[in-house]
């Protein structure tokens, strides 16, 4: 027995590998891949990685330098302070538009409970897939190109944005939901959109509203660079003195960015869980 | 001399909270297959924790293979630590990680932090773990994740990781409280062998005097941070045990 | 007697509830349509200049503009999209990188130091989350030049944030017990945390990895627009010469892109799981 558990000299030494033949090369193939194509990148898109690693002791060495100390009188200035409400208002309304926009567009593209899988389906899924695909900044882009520079833009912007943000959220939420009392209306002879009424909505009204306080929050951070390409709010002041190379100005505007949407964060949080302690 | 000495061992685990252990002394000699039996909250846990500093004692003298536990520095510590093989009770096992693997982190106390990165051990480890896995019965389940395996066959990839440190003394704590009395027995059987054959001593946290008095020579019973009996496992008489067991009577 | 008594005051005091339930329910409508309204006011018709746009039959105008799609642009898009999947593909693995520290320090259960450096990583997730991946690119512009770096550099930075709080999250709800097992073997802290939480903690960060990855596929089609090249750039260039078609043409190539995205990210999350 005691040769067993020591180590014997007359035994070959057994060999174990953690990797078995067909899985190993599985495996190791992907990670190989995965690497070649990461050093193809870096090769393609000609970075510099010990520049790219060091960027970040720069980083503190750029900001120290150039928006240190930051101009807080200029952010204090009532041009600059109604640009904060501006946001503020535009957050709101792309907010409750979008919102409001996306919970058709959820249910259609909610799987279980959608009016009809092979039209409205693909549509509410196309619907809210493309609002997402595209980035807030290119909505505001196009919009500006169509109903010219200022807020509505702006709102337009972040409507498409909410529908994208909120719609894939309810479409989840309204997937989880419990199957059963859809099923009861739907043996009482209800149709799509009473079944949606009485079945669905009680099911996800608290988690809904949670969804939309969260989607305002977001739709803040967003409109704080709508403004800068042409949507309005206080953007607009960031691309005006980035544009002008006033850098201290830009790195207070950043500074009341980073405040306000910490602000925002903490009502939505604070909003969200009166919400749940309500329900 | 004696493998490890406890003298006045004092634990407390804020300065507030109560006192867990309240001066405790004994000593295990190279033969001991140990059981320190009591009522939960006894302070069994944390006595044997206290051994390998996995709980820092407050007051107290540990010593270990000659050496002094408390006044160890962190590296010194992880030394003595490697040469104390610990088996748990809810097996601790990363279960995400194979059965080889598991029993191969083991060895973690001499392997370089490059070669653990790289999970390369060497070779002589990874034949003495499979020898191992022979000697505790699992050499079928050698690339099975640990999550795959009963919890007898899962304390028995505990007890090979334990062997793999090479211990020179053997900690267990509760190793057969989360399986059912057969394979407890077996378990326990298992460890008692091979205690035996590696002439390690163990000290052993047990909850069942029954399988307690089967297999250890010797036991300490403990009571609210007390030892109130230390002794041959012959001498224990039915008196003692409702001595110690007299908190969870009342 | 006494019974329908206390049965009408029941009832009554039941009706005085519901009563003042729906006040509130009033109020509470009544201040958000009121500050919707004046939102509107503010931002639609004070601030629409709507004679610029030229009524229905100008918007319509404005869109047909980018109906007539410039399928010219095909050859020059190959290079943007590639370009624009390497920069957030590379941001990604980078931000990865960077998170691993973010984690350790803001986890609460492993933080090196609770009282300085656990507020630090704290701090490090919520500033890396609330400035908009167009102000990091801004900020790394300033700081490294136009190109790709910048791009990669503002979506790194950018997915800190949102990658080390989940993190740091299921850092926290490990289970303790392989960690100890670990540490009794004697293993020293690099191992304890390579042995011990890694193995616990990689599916979730993969899974959230993935999913960033996806996001940071639209945030890298707009880094151009700040002078960081891909997509963006294109697009930036035939807004500017005002080939709507062209911009079309942009748009679509970024939707493939994404769908492509969501495809990959769908069985490579599948393949974690």
């Amino acid at each position: 027995m005691s040769e067993q558990t020591s180590l014997s000299p007359q035994k070959p030494l057994r060999t174990w590998s953690r990797y078995s033949f067909p899985e190993s090369l599985w495996s190791f193939g992907t990670l190989l891949a995965v690497l070649v194509f990461l050093t193809y990148s870096l090769y393609f898109l000609n970075i510099d990685v010990l520049m790219m690693l060091g960027a970040l002791g720069k980083l503190v060495g750029v900001v120290a330098d150039r928006f240190y100390p930051p101009d807080l009188a200029y952010i204090t200035d009532p041009g600059y302070l109604a640009s904060i409400l501006d946001t503020l208002q535009m957050s709101f309304l792309g907010g409750i538009a979008g919102v409001f926009l996306a919970i058709p567009l959820a249910w259609f593209s909610a799987w279980n409970v959608t009016p009809n899988r092979r039209l409205f389906f693909p549509l509410g899924r196309f619907g809210v897939i493309s609002c997402r695909a595209i980035h807030e900044t290119i909505w505001t882009i196009l919009f500006v190109s169509v109903l010219g520079f200022g807020m509505l833009a702006g709102v337009s912007a972040l409507t498409m944005f909410c529908i994208g943000f909120a719609g894939k959220l309810f479409s989840d939420e309204i997937e989880a939901i419990d199957m059963g009392p859809v099923d009861a209306m739907r043996a009482a002879g209800a149709n799509p959109f009473q079944v949606f009424l009485y079945a669905v909505v009680p099911q996800v009204r608290v988690a809904f509203t949670g969804i939309a306080i969260y989607t305002w929050d977001v739709a803040f951070r967003a409109a704080t660079v709508v403004g800068f390409f042409g949507g309005g709010g206080m953007g607009w002041y960031l691309k005006r003195n980035v544009q002008q190379l006033e850098n201290l100005r830009v790195g207070a505007i950043i500074l009341s960015i980073i405040a306000m949407v910490l602000i925002a964060e903490f009502i939505s949080g604070w909003l969200r869980s009166a919400v749940n302690r309500a329900k | 001399m004696s493998v490890l000495s406890v003298r006045n061992l004092r634990v407390r685990y804020s300065a507030k909270g109560p006192e867990i252990l309240k001066g405790i002394d004994f000593d295990v000699e190279s033969d001991d297959f140990l059981a320190m039996i009591g009522p939960s909250g006894a302070g069994k846990s944390t006595l044997i924790r206290c051994v390998n500093r996995l709980v820092e004692p407050t007051d107290g003298q540990i010593t270990l293979l000659g050496q002094d536990v408390r006044t160890l520095s962190a590296r010194e510590l992880r030394g003595l630590r490697r040469n104390v093989g610990m088996i748990f009770q809810e097996f601790n096992l990363i279960n995400r990680m194979s059965v080889m693997d598991n029993v191969l982190s083991g060895r973690l106390g001499y392997t370089g932090n490059i070669r653990s990165l790289f999970r390369h051990f060497p070779k002589e480890d990874v034949h003495r773990a499979l020898d191992y896995l022979d000697r505790v019965g699992l050499s079928d389940h050698v690339n099975k994740r640990a999550d795959e395996l009963s919890g007898g066959q899962r304390q028995r990839v505990g007890i090979a990781r334990a062997l793999m440190q090479q211990p020179k003394l053997l900690l267990l704590d509760e190793p057969t409280s989360a399986l059912d009395p057969k394979i407890s027995r077996e378990v326990m059987a298992l460890i008692m062998s091979i205690a035996k054959e590696l002439g390690v001593p163990a000290l052993c946290n047990i909850h069942d005097v029954q399988l307690a008095k089967e297999f250890c020579n010797r036991i300490i019973g403990l009571q609210d941070g007390y030892k109130k009996f230390d002794g041959d496992t012959k001498t224990l008489r039915d008196s003692d045990l409702e001595d110690i067991y007299a908190m969870e009577v009342l | 007697m006494a019974v329908s008594d206390t049965h009408i005051a029941s009832l009554s005091v039941q009706t005085e509830l519901r009563r003042k339930r729906q006040f509130k329910m009033l109020l509470f409508w009544g201040v958000f349509l009121a500050f919707a309204a004046w939102c509107v006011q503010g931002t639609i018709i004070e601030d629409t200049d709507w004679s610029r746009i030229g009524g229905r039959s100008g918007v319509w105008a404005s869109i047909g503009r980018y109906i007539q799609i410039d399928w010219g642009l095909l050859p020059e898009l190959l290079v943007p999209t590639i370009e624009t999947f390497m920069m957030a593909s590379v941001g990604t693995v980078l931000g990865c990188f960077f998170s691993l520290p973010v984690a350790w320090l803001g986890a609460a259960n492993v933080t090196p130091s609770k009282t300085i450096l656990y507020p630090v990583g704290r701090f490090l997730m919520v500033l890396s989350r609330s400035v908009h991946e167009i102000v990091w690119a801004l900020i790394f512009v300033s700081a490294v030049g136009l190109g790709a770096l910048p791009g990669i550099l503002a979506i790194a930075m950018r997915s800190v944030g949102f990658i080390s709080k989940i993190t740091a999250e299921a850092i926290e709800n490990i289970d303790a017990k392989p960690v100890e097992a670990i540490r009794a073997t004697g293993g020293n802290e690099f191992q304890v945390m390579y042995y011990g939480i890694l193995p616990q903690i990689y599916p979730v960060v993969l899974a959230t990895v993935i999913f960033e990855w996806d996001i940071n596929i639209r945030r890298s089609a707009v880094m151009g627009l700040v002078g960081a090249g891909g997509l963006g750039l294109l697009f930036f260039r035939q807004m500017n010469s005002f080939n709507y078609g062209g911009v079309t043409m942009v748009i679509l190539a970024i939707l493939l892109l994404i769908v492509l995205g969501e495809v990959i990210s769908h069985y490579l999350r599948k393949a974690v799981i």
